[in-house]
């Protein structure tokens, strides 16, 4: 009787607010969130981010919890967002919108599990590996045009491209929060976009995590 | 007999609200409990992290998730959890659950829906069903919902317009945003019958509440002004100024415990704290939306109810129904106005409102006859900001970042305005779309979590389709550019009913046609779950309506109003 859907989910109707994350997750390859999360912190790694010698290298380091990112790590981090949102004489750009300082807060915050945190965290490493790898440079040491070859080639794969929709992601939380959240400050994100915000705005004491 | 209470509530939405109100003026002492914590109107801000990026007003799905069951490729049922998908299923566990925040798009069902059956005849794979009870019997409780709950419009005489036994609605409509006239123009060019839609939103202030403020962010958030008609806003918080209402927040009751005559002698809850509690009453009323609601029955055996509580049918779980349907959207580029047109365009706030139900009924050959169809709701898209932008990123080919990222969200958020219309019709009911206990998943208190088989009837993608190549041709008469819609067969989990009919005959059904169980002659079902098939509107109106229809042969089973 039922038959196998094929499309994909819309929008949710009524409510109208989307499921985004589930979307995301469509989009990977049809593989569902977690599951991604699973085989990511698996032995298949090296089949989903194969250019990486971390990943190849087995499961240890990648099922350890979140691990602390080091210094140059934020900085590769930082430079990846700065690819991915890059600023312009007229838009901000990821540090304008302060993009990694808002997803330091998300990492160090109740809203991931430890596994998602983890793969946002080793994602960074495995990103260096493949810059090493293909370049020989760190990935902070390569020109704008040697990093886009660098992440179109980790978005071939799905854990890549998971990875950096998740990247993407948090940058427009950064873009388009309510600066309470340390976020778009003073509506720079709004105001580039047009956007008008919604009223009452939350005060810093009503905000997620504290409501 | 000594309870702690006369009547004793599980839930707190829409199915509860009527029951706890209309108990408690009768003078009757009611106890709310409530799985979700308790926010007011000043704890709701128009903020999309905490409402629609973060788990705020719904369980962490570490902690309570539910297992959805659908086909594989190789035409198995598979499980898997939302914690493993990302996709919730949680609509709003709060006082005045999901209720706070619907988009309060209120309409009836039609006499038609109450008879699917005998006036449409069987369809092969579907478990359809009439109704035990008329629309003429619920008629006055979708009345006593416009003035009691607040329901804000205007009647506009159209073909398939329900009876009314008020002339007009106790409201005048919420205000407009200047579109509603250009839809008004291009449906009546193609020779249809627009209406204003009515809402469960004040547009000024009665009853204690203040009136709509029109900040335009509206589904999926809690309302700050009190104006949405939550059962919260507008039901509960009376209940509580008659002294007679307590309501317990965060006390997650896990099992109806019955004893050796069948009758529920208590609810059993864990408190915030997580220890177990009891409370007692003489009536029991289960209203925890359909999912939760069956879930809640099947793990409540007992010595008379060994396959869970009223369900010596087997039927409870059975007959799960969500809206079918889907929807679609059109762009209007502001380029193409002058510039007063596109300012109008621009404005935020004032509702689209507009419904189209002219194919409620659609005879038409290409479909084989006379079949039931639906309702055409038109609204804009959704102002959330990050889930707009993230809708941005997928290219053709993949991510889209770095400047052409910027350049097309600067287009998409700048350059035009978005008409959305959304589909609804009915959710065959069938074999393949029900809710039972899983096996292994439990939630945090160590409860099986309710696993939901989500198959679903091909007959409602044709009808869906059908509405939605209709509904394209007023966007495209509108002159919107990128006309297109999707129908899917994905289950909206916000809109659900179903999982304990009710029904004359205890083998093929749950409850009585006054929603109290065949089999537990003190336990009520008020929410969604009795539904036998959904119509082909949003479930929320005849929830409220059928529970204050409830709530009155509760008051006659207690023996009438309570003399002061």
């Amino acid at each position: 009787m039922a038959v196998r859907r094929t499309d994909r989910p819309g929008e949710r109707r009524c409510s109208e607010s989307g499921f985004a994350a589930f979307v995301d997750a469509w989009r990977s390859a049809l593989l569902s969130r977690r599951t991604f999360l699973a085989q990511a912190a698996a032995a298949s790694a090296a089949a989903l981010f194969p250019l990486s010698s971390r990943a190849t290298a087995g499961a240890a380091d990648s099922t350890s919890t979140a691990g602390q990112l080091g210094p140059a790590q934020w900085r590769t981090l930082a430079a990846v967002q700065a690819h991915l949102f890059p600023a312009a004489a007229d838009s901000p750009g990821a540090a304008d919108i302060n993009a990694l300082d808002y997803l330091r807060a998300v990492l160090a915050g109740p809203a991931l599990d430890a596994d998602e945190k983890a793969f946002i965290v080793n994602g960074v490493g495995w990103l260096e590996d493949i810059a090493r790898e293909q370049t020989g440079a760190a990935f902070t040491a390569l020109d704008a045009g040697q990093r886009e070859v660098v992440l179109r080639r980790v978005e071939k794969s799905s854990a890549g491209e998971t990875w950096l929709a998740n990247i993407l992601l948090y940058i427009f939380e950064a873009l388009l929060c309510d600066p309470v959240y340390g976020g778009n400050p003073e509506g720079v994100g709004w105001k580039w976009l047009q956007h008008q915000p919604g009223f009452p705005r939350p005060p810093a004491d009503k905000i997620y995590g504290r409501l | 007999m000594n309870t702690d209470f006369d009547v004793c509530v599980v839930g707190s939405g829409a199915g509860a609200g009527p029951v706890v109100l209309t108990l408690a003026q009768a003078g009757y002492s009611v106890v709310v409990l409530e799985k979700g914590p308790w926010f007011t109107d000043k704890d709701f801000y128009k903020d999309e992290i905490a409402c629609c990026r973060r788990s705020t007003y719904t369980p962490s799905l570490r902690d309570e998730r539910h297992v959805i069951e659908d086909l594989d490729d190789a035409g198995e049922w598979v499980g898997e959890s939302t914690h493993a998908s990302g996709w919730d299923w949680w609509n709003g566990n709060c006082v005045g659950g999901a209720s706070n925040f619907m988009s309060g798009f209120f309409h009836r069902l039609k006499p038609d829906d109450f008879r699917l059956l005998s006036a449409y005849g069987p369809i092969e794979g579907a478990n359809i069903a009439d109704w035990p009870i008329g629309y003429d019997e619920l008629e006055p409780f979708y009345d006593k919902v416009e003035k009691v709950v607040g329901v804000s419009g205007r009647v506009v005489p159209h073909p398939h317009l329900e009876p009314r036994s008020s002339k007009d609605f106790p409201y005048p409509p919420t205000r407009e945003h200047v579109i509603a006239g250009w839809i008004d123009a291009a449906c009546r060019d193609l020779g249809l019958h627009p209406f204003p839609v009515p809402r469960a939103i004040l547009p000024h202030p009665a009853a204690g509440r203040r009136g709509c403020e029109y900040s335009g962010y509206c589904g999926s958030y809690g309302c700050a002004s009190g104006a949405k008609g939550s059962s919260r806003a507008a039901l509960i918080d009376a209940a509580l100024r008659t002294g007679r209402c307590k309501v317990i927040p965060r006390a997650k009751v896990h099992r109806l415990v019955s004893d050796r005559s069948g009758r529920v002698v208590a609810a059993e809850y864990f408190d915030a704290a997580g220890d177990t509690r009891r409370v007692d009453a003489l009536i029991y009323v289960v209203a925890c939306q359909a999912i939760e609601t069956a879930r809640l029955l099947l793990y409540s055996t007992g010595p008379r109810h060994p396959h869970g509580l009223a369900n010596g049918s087997g039927q409870v779980g059975r007959n799960l129904v969500f809206s079918a349907g889907g929807s679609g959207s059109g762009d209007f580029p502001y380029a193409r106005f002058d510039k007063a047109k596109a300012e109008a365009l621009k404005v935020r706030g004032p509702f689209v409102n507009r419904a189209l139900q002219d194919w409620y009924v659609i005879d038409d050959p290409a479909l084989g006859g006379r079949v039931k169809g639906g309702t055409i709701d038109f609204l804009f898209r959704h102002p959330n900001a990050i889930a707009r932008a993230n809708s941005q990123k997928w290219g053709e080919d993949g991510l889209v970042w770095g400047m052409p990222l910027k350049e097309k969200l600067e287009a998409y958020f700048t350059a035009a305005r978005y008409l959305r219309f959304e589909v609804f019709c009915d959710w065959l009911p069938t074999d393949d779309c029900f809710v039972s206990l899983d096996p292994q998943v439990k939630d945090k208190w160590g409860t099986p979590v309710a696993r939901i088989r989500i198959g679903y009837h091909p007959h409602d993608l044709k009808i869906g389709r059908y509405l939605a190549a209709r509904a394209e041709k007023v966007l495209v008469r509108m002159g919107a550019d990128n006309v297109h819609s999707s129908v899917s067969a994905w289950p909206p989990p916000n809109l659900v009913a179903g999982g304990c009919r009710f029904g004359k005959n205890p083998g093929t059904s749950v409850l009585d046609p006054d929603c109290r169980a065949h089999e537990v002659e003190n336990l009520f079902v008020s929410d969604g779950s009795f539904m036998p098939t959904g119509g082909s509107v949003p479930y929320t109106w005849t929830i409220y309506a059928n529970a204050f229809r409830v709530a009155e042969r509760i008051v006659d089973q207690l023996g009438g109003p309570r003399k002061a």
